[in-house]
């Protein structure tokens, strides 16, 4: 069954697109392909919202619409900022064909960013120190946790950038931060270059602090999941968060609340 | 200063047969005559005639051209013609007159971005490049960043673009490289003119 | 080995009996009774109402059951129950019968989580291995996924349960609540067309529908389609339009167009989170469980979602999704066959029970 699983046809314009772009990820609601942008030296990231045959066409062209410009503006609007995230390109919410029997979908265009997830970077590091802990000297056990501590902290500016500029991200994992950089093979990876925030499908421009906090705590608990080794180094987060962000007590007054209760209420029969 | 030949641009997920023709002109010294061909309608002046001191780089022009053709593909102009549209995609909003009034040729206009698309098999690269030196006086330059960052009005572009509030490139910067700051500037007006319409 | 199930969180009281063969044969349902408190058209049941209805109906149930089972008590190994989550009254009815029973009979208690009778009972009958579940009641709404000893739950409702915002649609359409009201505006949604749009309200994998509710009610107010009288009209306008090929798109809704609207937004809120969830988790299969899991639209859509992921969805029929005796018989003979057991002290039951607060010892 699910072996004969196709992905859906690109839309126009990218059926005449040559090289075809390269299918690297297919999400709940999007597909991510790598092409190049208008310029056919630069590469770019092509981020498709098919249309969702389960449900009403109306209420499928309104939502893909929605979101797929939610996210642009987002995006855009961080840009102007200054935010470290990949700036839009070309964009397609119309679909094509009409309302009635065309293809519903939504495009987005983006700038490449090259360079590894920080899960990724995290996780090696964390392989590579489980191995080698025992034969490290102190010394160079420091170095390697000042690495992370940067790298951590780097991370929390990022963040406090993003909030600063009036968007909270909704989906805040150690997959969707970037490192730009230049990699070399390696055991490690490098941990230097610019933090960068992706994939911005469930962001919204809000400058709660409830929002932020749980923007932050999402982060928390997927570093707590997935980086057991690298969660010591949270409260560099924080730091960072804090330099970034002048107006970041609050935030992180509420975030105690949000840890307390948890993301989720409590339920009722 | 050498003459630049009209450049054939394939732009990437565009279909090969649908090229678009670009030409820059500096110097331009029938302005006035031109922009009256297209207030009447004459069609054999079809093309998106665009103020070069309103374009930032070739990425710029290109963002608008390309979104312009893509709408002309899907059948969704709200201009009359893909060249009219490729104006209209230079701004950020949804006014038609407006985007000519800020984007479109002037009769004061003196550096020219001239683009067209070969929409009928007629319409060839020599074709348009015999049609454009017989109409346009002016001298014909390399349509590339180096030349436009002497054409652009940046204060206008980023008023236009209402970004304002961006590090002027070129500028003594408090943080960040003069780069930083151009890119900045260009990647947040492609990202305005894919936002138009929203 | 055999366990009674006793099932009483909401308007049913229902007794299973299930065995799970020693030689390691399936297991099989050896029993399946139950009996529905319906109020009336348009209102609702009240906790005292349910529970008085569950201590009337509970002995005669076990009766039919272990009849049905054609079982003495000796055979019985254990008395499974719910201790939550559910509506207190009518918890405290089935717990107290339960507990009379394992004093009378010297058999041991075990206390169940009502929505993981509902996700084993799932497996059992469609044989999904390890699927995203999506538990869809009148009280619940969560999108659940296995992972280390736990179902964790990975989205929910932020507010009240899909099933209560149909249930309480269907009262102020007077649609009535017999055999339940979401099969009844299932039915009615079948005759409409028009789509209404109506707020739909998901942040991440979380879901909300008690402003859908208001807005779909306050919409069928104002196109005068709520009360008794306006029913009857309005039915005789439905089934009118029934006999034209051509419904007019513009003309003014019907009861069965807002039905048919306010399905297809929560049924897309709850296929969104669900796939999401199964993005996140890398699965391709679904399992749709509780009551809401019954109707058929929401299936259909499941199954093109599924479908377009190169999955499958896997749904019970009403016997099995809608609350039932042998689902908790089930849940808990595994828990009991890990040596679990609830002390007569601590039979207590609870309204508020997390479904990722069991332990899921009988899982690898």
């Amino acid at each position: 069954m699910a072996d004969d699983y196709q992905p859906p046809a690109l839309p126009s314009p990218f059926t005449h697109t040559k090289p075809a772009p390269i299918l690297l990820a297919q999400g709940a609601e999007a597909h991510v392909y790598k092409t190049v942008s208008l310029d056919p030296s630069i590469p770019a990231a092509l981020k498709i919202r098919p249309s969702k045959p389960y449900r009403h066409p109306i209420l499928d062209r309104k939502l893909t619409r929605q979101r797929i410009i939610q996210e642009a503006r987002c995006l855009v609007k961080l840009v102007r900022e200054g935010v470290k995230v990949p700036a839009v390109l070309a964009l397609d919410w119309e679909g094509q064909g009409g309302d009635e029997a065309g293809w519903g979908g939504a495009w987005l265009m983006m700038e490449w960013i090259e360079g590894p997830v920080v899960r990724v970077v995290l996780e090696k590091w964390e392989a590579w120190m489980k191995v080698n802990r025992s034969s490290l000297d102190a010394t160079r056990i420091s170095q390697e946790e000042a690495r992370v501590r940067g790298l951590i902290r780097r991370m929390g500016s990022a963040i406090a950038g993003l909030h600063k500029a009036g968007v909270v991200h909704g989906d805040l994992t150690t997959s969707n931060l970037m490192l730009r950089t230049e990699q070399v093979e390696g055991e490690t990876l490098s941990m230097d270059g610019e933090v960068v925030l992706i994939d911005f499908g469930l962001a919204s421009q809000s400058t709660q602090d409830e929002d932020r906090a749980v923007d932050l705590y999402v982060l928390e608990r997927a570093i707590g999941s997935t980086h057991p080794l690298s969660e010591p180094f949270f409260e560099e987060l924080l730091i960072g968060y804090k330099e970034g962000n002048k107006g970041a007590t609050s935030t992180l007054r509420r975030l105690e609340d949000v840890r307390l209760r948890g993301r989720k209420r409590s339920m009722l029969g | 200063m050498t003459m630049a030949p009209l450049e054939t641009i394939n732009l990437p997920h565009l279909p090969a047969e649908l090229p678009v023709f670009v030409a820059l002109y500096r110097n331009v010294e029938n302005a006035e005559f031109l922009r009256q061909q297209l207030l009447a309608g004459n069609t054999e002046y079809e093309y998106a005639l665009i103020d070069a001191s309103m374009v930032l780089s070739r990425t710029h022009a290109i963002t608008a051209i390309f979104r312009a053709v893509n709408d002309y593909l899907n059948n969704r102009l709200k201009s009359r013609n893909v060249h009219s549209e490729i104006v209209f995609s230079f701004l950020a909003a949804n006014n038609i007159a407006d985007s000519f009034r800020k984007f479109g040729i002037a009769d004061t206009t003196k550096d020219l971005l001239v683009v067209k698309v070969p929409v009928s098999p007629e319409i060839t690269h020599d074709s348009v490049a015999t049609h454009l030196e017989a109409s346009i006086k002016g001298t014909s330059v390399k349509f590339d960043d180096q030349i436009l960052s002497e054409i652009s009005d940046m204060a206008k572009i980023k008023k236009v673009y209402k970004l304002g509030a961006l590090p002027t490139p070129g500028a003594k910067q408090a943080s960040g490289t003069p780069d930083d700051a151009n890119r900045r500037l260009e990647l947040s007006v492609v990202g305005a003119i894919a936002l138009r319409g929203s | 080995m055999i366990a009674i199930g006793m099932e009483g969180s909401a308007n049913k009281i229902a007794i299973g009996i299930m065995s799970h063969p020693e030689d390691g044969s399936p297991p099989q349902i050896l029993s399946n009774v139950r009996h529905t408190y319906n109020s009336p058209p348009g209102e609702g049941f009240l906790p005292k109402d349910v529970a008085r209805h569950h201590r009337t109906w509970v002995v005669k149930m076990v009766k039919d059951a272990m009849k049905e089972a054609r079982l003495k008590v000796a055979d019985v190994d254990c008395i499974c129950f719910t201790k939550g989550p559910g509506m207190g009254a009518p918890l405290q009815s089935a717990v107290m019968a339960a507990r009379m029973m394992s004093l009378l009979w010297n058999k041991p208690l075990v206390g169940v989580n009502h929505c993981v009778g509902h996700i084993e009972m799932g497996r059992l009958i469609t044989g999904a291995e390890n699927p995203v579940v999506l538990y869809v009641s009148g009280g619940n709404t969560q999108v659940i996924a296995y992972s280390a000893k736990r179902y964790r739950i990975f989205g929910e409702t932020l507010d009240i349960a899909v099933g209560n915002c149909l249930d309480r649609f269907a009262r102020t359409l007077f649609i009535p609540n017999d055999p339940f009201p979401g099969y009844n505006i299932e039915q009615l949604a079948k005759k409409g067309k028009r789509f209404v749009e109506l707020p739909y309200i998901v942040k991440g994998m979380d879901c909300s529908f008690s402003g859908i509710l208001a807005a779909v009610d306050a919409l069928a107010v104002s196109l005068g389609l709520s009360g008794e009288e306006q029913a009857r009209l309005d039915d005789e306008r439905i089934e009118k339009e029934q006999g034209n090929e051509e419904q007019d798109p513009d003309a003014k809704p019907t009861r069965a167009d807002l039905c048919f609207s306010l399905q297809e937004t929560v049924y897309a809120m709850l296929v969104e989170i669900t796939e999401r969830a199964m993005a996140h988790v890398g699965s391709k299969q679904v399992l749709i469980v509780g009551g809401v899991g019954s109707n058929e639209r929401l299936q259909q859509m499941m199954g093109i979602m599924a479908r377009d992921r190169g999955g499958s969805v896997f749904a019970t029929d009403e016997r099995y999704c809608i609350d039932n005796g042998v689902m908790i018989a089930q849940a808990g003979l595994e828990a009991y066959k890990t040596g679990f057991r609830t002390p007569l002290k601590e039979s207590t039951c609870t309204q508020r029970f997390r479904t990722d607060e069991v332990f899921v010892d009988w899982r690898d």
